[in-house]
């Protein structure tokens, strides 16, 4: 026995030391693998988000044209499934993350505050074109001294999408202020219908809620339970507990407000630009039109919702690193992917070239991007945002009246924030 | 002269038996090590490093990203736990999620397995269609769930029919953790069938036969052979269902959108660790205060469970 | 008596027919969804018979995605290898933990059953730094060595030999067969229902592993397939056709080898409890 047990052992420590053995040749292939391999040319590595086969295309274009005008840099394209911002924090702690990736602005005033993003001011020069650039969306990328994190590939906002038919056989105008939206919504719920499909989360109500100049977070910390607050949202949330005429997803089987319109399930909803090509794909048959957000108390306003490239401070290649960024955020290159109209071009240079002001569907969304609401507010918004949700959802189904629900909210989110 | 000598060779002996002993002490040692060296390898390695690096964090507040900020607290992450209300609703929401989940699931578990382990007819084709809930990931599982419990999905449209009353089984806030534990109980009892089904295999037959002579019923044989013969078993399958259930993370996860919601209804202990760990900066060495309270919490209910069902300590 | 008898029989199959009808609902609209048209997923109308029959998602799975059969292979070496690695771990250890008398048994137990408790998501951060400093990072070892042994399984292990009859043991040391010898040679036949429990749960483990190898593979060559068929989510739009023929994909080998080992569950012989 003692031999067999021998032998098995050294077989084991034999496996165990070629398991290791082998890991030597592996283990540099990630990010932190020197500059330039043996035959001169840099091997960048982008990180992004999986999305559409479109996307995907597009994004494919994109940098095959870059490889082209570039020969002495290749890119890898990394798409992380699930969970990005998990994996591409966990990988900047190890210091194994890419050199250049897509950054949410939600996400952004975090992440620059921990010093893992590279300032890029001083890459940026005149050809780049720097102020050509919506300053509301570029803003979340700034630090307080001005420095730019990121540039933005593109942007979305929100508009009011609704279904012709239904508006015509019910009579009703698109309505342009909210008492309108108000009597067409209850005007446009039927037995299988609301006249409102409302996504209940922070992204997508925060103008509504600062509609009656109240701010949802102050100084880095939660105020939506302010009495401004209260009284911006509460008519979003009377419509759907006093008249039954709004509703969210989740209530009527769907998974966004989009997929309501497309199902008939809703006749207005407010969404973003996405769902154009979303739309085609989906449901050919639904005619529908985009108009702009109506106008709440006197004012008009949407979300918008825009994504950088960023370029990671321990890279080594750094040079490489910021010519691709340069070229995905330059005017070509967002040419290259805001064409089929995914994504708004964040260029105003582009915007007019590509003309999408006069298109039918993406004109209004193009006008909001001036007075938008950027998603983004400073590094503590996800807990923000996280604690909103988890109790307006409550109020909008009527479980909690709606300053209660907003008052508890913003307490908790304030002592997990702490000071 | 007779007496001596058997003291002699008693002694003789006793001294052989204390070699022996002793032998036999460092072969028991030689293989009890040998058999468990590669667990504790991989255990110093991959498990116990990893944690002990958790409990260092679990005293200092935490920033990971962009270069390790330590800030040492002491027990300030364990005495933040007293007054975090979201903790308090997200450890009454695991304890309650524990406590009708394990005892149904293994219930519903033995039962399945019993009745699969007594020849019928088709059992094969059973044991296959019973399992498939496992089989399948639980992200894909929850989606194919949530599409059955929205307001116009499958479940109400059933109850409707039937004239029962219907429920938003997601918004509703006293409903959304129940909704999930339905969900739990139909994906995880098919794992432990398989597990007792195994076990089933071990019972000898002749106690069976012999309680059927004495003239003992089925309910009866299952209650006073099957129950007791699986003990160690439902020990095990209970201690996996109570580490499992109070980890519940990825349902509530993809049901809530990451939010715990609606107001916390949903909110899990997990869960919250995670919102610590990864969602909001600087409080990791929280999350982790949070996790080994967790874990203290379940080796206490495991050895209650222990105790109560009177099986052997860990010998 | 025989009547009694035939009417619980009957009863019993209602029961089990009713559950099986439970179960299967889901299995079979996430099937019939795979067949069928994005738009007719989205249009919310729930039927079982797909509208307009496509082969589509499949196509796009199997032959758009160029890398289908590298993350397949991927997928079955991990799973693969680190099933036969636990299998022959766990039930090491779970024996010496039953059967050997042999001092700090009582606290490696403790410390197994104690690691289990702690959540993944606090040791996920540590866990990858550890890979980095070995190099292991986005390799076959870095997904299989930190995952060889499973302290679930040592303990179902444990507790199943606990109840193994002494006699047997006693049998084969006078045939003068040493202790690895035997617990080759006898304990782990005997084991077979256990272990192909054992090995179907472990194989699950490793198959439908997600946050794992999302982290540790960044190469889209190491992916494996549960992380490669998820990335038709995106930031806004789900595509549920392609999500449900992916899992439809790697349910079957799974299936298949659950129905292998089933056969285990059948003609098992070994533990008589001896109590």
């Amino acid at each position: 026995m003692k031999r067999k047990a021998w032998v098995f052992w050294s077989a084991l420590m034999f496996l165990l030391l070629v398991a290791a053995g082998c890991s030597g040749n592996d283990g540099t292939t990630s990010g932190d693998g020197g500059g330039e391999s043996e035959d001169g040319t840099t091997e960048l590595t982008l990180a992004g988000w999986a999305s559409s086969p479109e996307e995907e295309k597009l994004l494919n274009t994109q940098l095959e044209e870059f490889e082209e005008e570039n020969p002495d840099i290749t890119v890898k394209h990394e798409a992380i499934a699930d969970q990005y911002m998990d994996v591409i924090k966990t990988r900047l702690v190890g210091g194994e993350g890419p050199d250049v990736f897509y950054l949410d602005a939600v996400e952004a005033p975090s992440l620059i505050e921990t010093g893992v993003l590279e300032p890029l001011n001083s890459y940026v020069d005149d050809e780049f074109d720097a102020g050509d650039f919506e300053d509301t969306l570029i803003e979340a990328f700034k630090d307080e001294e001005g420095e730019t994190y990121g540039f933005p590939k593109g942007y979305s906002t929100l508009g009011l999408f609704y279904n012709k038919e239904m508006l015509d056989e019910a009579g009703v105008d698109v309505p342009t202020n909210w008492e309108e939206l108000e009597e067409a919504a209850i005007e446009l719920t039927t037995e299988d219908t609301v006249g409102l499909g409302v996504a209940p989360q922070m992204a997508r109500l925060q103008f509504i809620g600062e509609s009656r100049s109240g701010d949802m977070v102050e100084d880095d910390m939660a105020a939506f339970g302010s009495e401004e607050v209260v009284q911006g949202l509460q008519p979003l949330v009377d419509l759907r507990t006093e008249e039954e005429a709004a509703a969210a997803p989740s209530e009527m089987g769907s998974e966004s407000t989009g997929e309501m319109l497309g199902q008939g399930r809703a006749a207005m909803v407010m969404e973003g630009n996405w769902n154009v090509p979303y739309f085609e794909e989906t449901f050919p048959e639904m005619d529908y039109g985009v108009a702009e957000i109506p106008e709440m108390n006197g004012t008009q306003g949407t979300m918008a919702y825009t994504v950088s490239y960023v370029m990671n401070q321990a890279s080594d290649k750094k040079e490489a690193a910021w010519k691709l960024i340069s070229y995905l955020t330059g005017k070509e290159g967002m040419k290259t992917w805001t064409e089929t109209g995914i994504e708004l071009p964040a260029r105003q240079s582009v915007a007019e070239e590509l003309g999408f002001e006069d298109d039918e569907l993406r004109g209004p969304l193009v006008t909001g991007a001036e007075y938008a609401t950027t998603w983004s507010d400073g590094p503590n918004l996800p807990t923000i945002y996280n604690n909103f949700d988890n109790e307006f959802l409550s109020a909008f189904l009527g479980e909690k009246s709606l300053e209660d629900a907003l008052e508890t909210g913003e307490k908790v989110a304030n002592d997990e924030i702490g000071d | 002269m007779e007496r001596a000598e058997t003291s002699s060779t008693s002694k003789v002996k006793e001294r052989k038996k204390k070699q022996r002993n002793n032998k036999r002490l460092l072969r028991d040692i030689i293989q009890g090590y040998g058999f468990m060296l590669p667990t504790i390898l991989v255990l110093l390695t991959f498990i116990l490093g990893p944690v002990l690096y958790a409990v260092f964090l679990s005293f200092f507040d935490v920033t990971l990203l962009g270069g390790t900020v330590l800030d040492f607290t002491g027990v300030d992450n364990y005495l933040r736990l007293m007054d975090d209300a979201r903790a308090q609703r997200a450890l009454l929401n695991t304890g309650l999620y524990v406590g009708i989940v394990v005892p149904v699931q293994t219930f519903l578990a033995l039962f399945l397995a019993a009745t699969l382990n007594a020849g019928l007819k088709g059992e094969k084709i059973f044991r296959i269609i019973y399992f498939l809930p496992t089989l399948t990931s639980s992200a894909v599982l929850t989606l194919i769930f949530m599409w059955m419990y929205n307001q116009n999905g499958l479940i109400n449209n059933m109850l409707e029919t039937v004239n029962l009353p219907t429920y938003n089984w997601i918004g509703d806030p006293n409903i959304a953790l129940y909704s999930i534990m339905i969900m739990n109980i139909w994906a995880t009892a098919p794992l432990f069938m398989v597990i007792y089904l195994a076990a089933l295999q071990g019972v000898p037959k002749n106690l069976y036969e012999a309680a059927e002579l004495d003239g003992a019923n089925v309910i009866q044989r299952f209650w006073y052979i099957t129950v007791p013969q699986l003990r160690p078993i439902t020990s095990f399958v209970v201690i996996m269902g109570l580490i499992g259930t109070f980890q519940l993370f990825d349902q509530s996860y993809i049901f809530s959108g990451g939010s715990g919601g609606p107001s916390n209804s949903t909110l899990t202990v997990v869960l919250l660790i995670y919102q610590y760990a990864f969602k909001s900066l600087g409080t990791m060495g929280y999350a982790t205060a949070i996790a080994f309270m967790l874990a203290l919490i379940i080796l206490v209910a495991s050895i209650l469970q222990r105790v109560l069902s009177k099986e052997e300590q860990f010998n | 008596m025989n009547k009694k008898k035939e009417w619980s029989k009957k009863l019993l199959y209602v029961v089990l027919i009713t559950y099986a009808v439970i179960t299967l609902v889901p299995f079979v609209w996430a099937l019939s969804s795979s067949f069928k048209t994005f738009a007719e997923i989205s249009s919310g109308v729930m039927s079982f018979i797909p509208n307009e029959f496509t082969f589509e998602n499949y196509r796009q799975i199997f032959i758009e995605e160029e890398l289908f059969f590298r993350w397949l292979l991927n997928s079955v070496a991990i799973a693969g290898g680190g099933t036969a690695l636990n299998l022959i771990f766990n039930s090491m250890a779970g024996y010496a933990l039953a059967r050997i008398s042999f001092p700090g048994k009582k606290i490696w137990f403790m410390l197994i059953l104690a690691v289990i408790m702690i959540p993944v998501q606090v040791t996920m951060i540590p866990n990858y730094l550890i890979l980095k400093e070995l190099g292991w990072l986005n390799s076959y070892q870095g997904m299989i060595v930190p995952a060889m042994i499973n302290a679930t399984f040592i303990f179902m292990m444990r507790q199943f030999f606990i109840n193994f009859p002494k006699e047997l043991e006693e049998a084969a040391s006078l045939d003068g067969l040493g202790r690895f010898g035997m617990f080759i040679r006898v304990v782990l036949p005997l084991a077979k229902p256990a272990l192909a429990a054992q090995a179907i749960f472990v194989f699950m483990g490793f198959w439908n592993d997600f946050m794992r190898p999302l982290i540790i593979m960044t190469d889209a060559e190491m992916y494996t397939l549960t992380v490669g068929l998820n990335s038709f989510k995106g930031q806004y739009v789900t595509y549920w056709n392609y999500i449900m023929a992916a899992s439809m994909v790697f349910t079957l080998p799974v299936l298949v080898i659950y129905m292998f080992f089933n056969k285990f569950f059948m003609k098992g012989m070994s533990f008589t409890a001896d109590k």
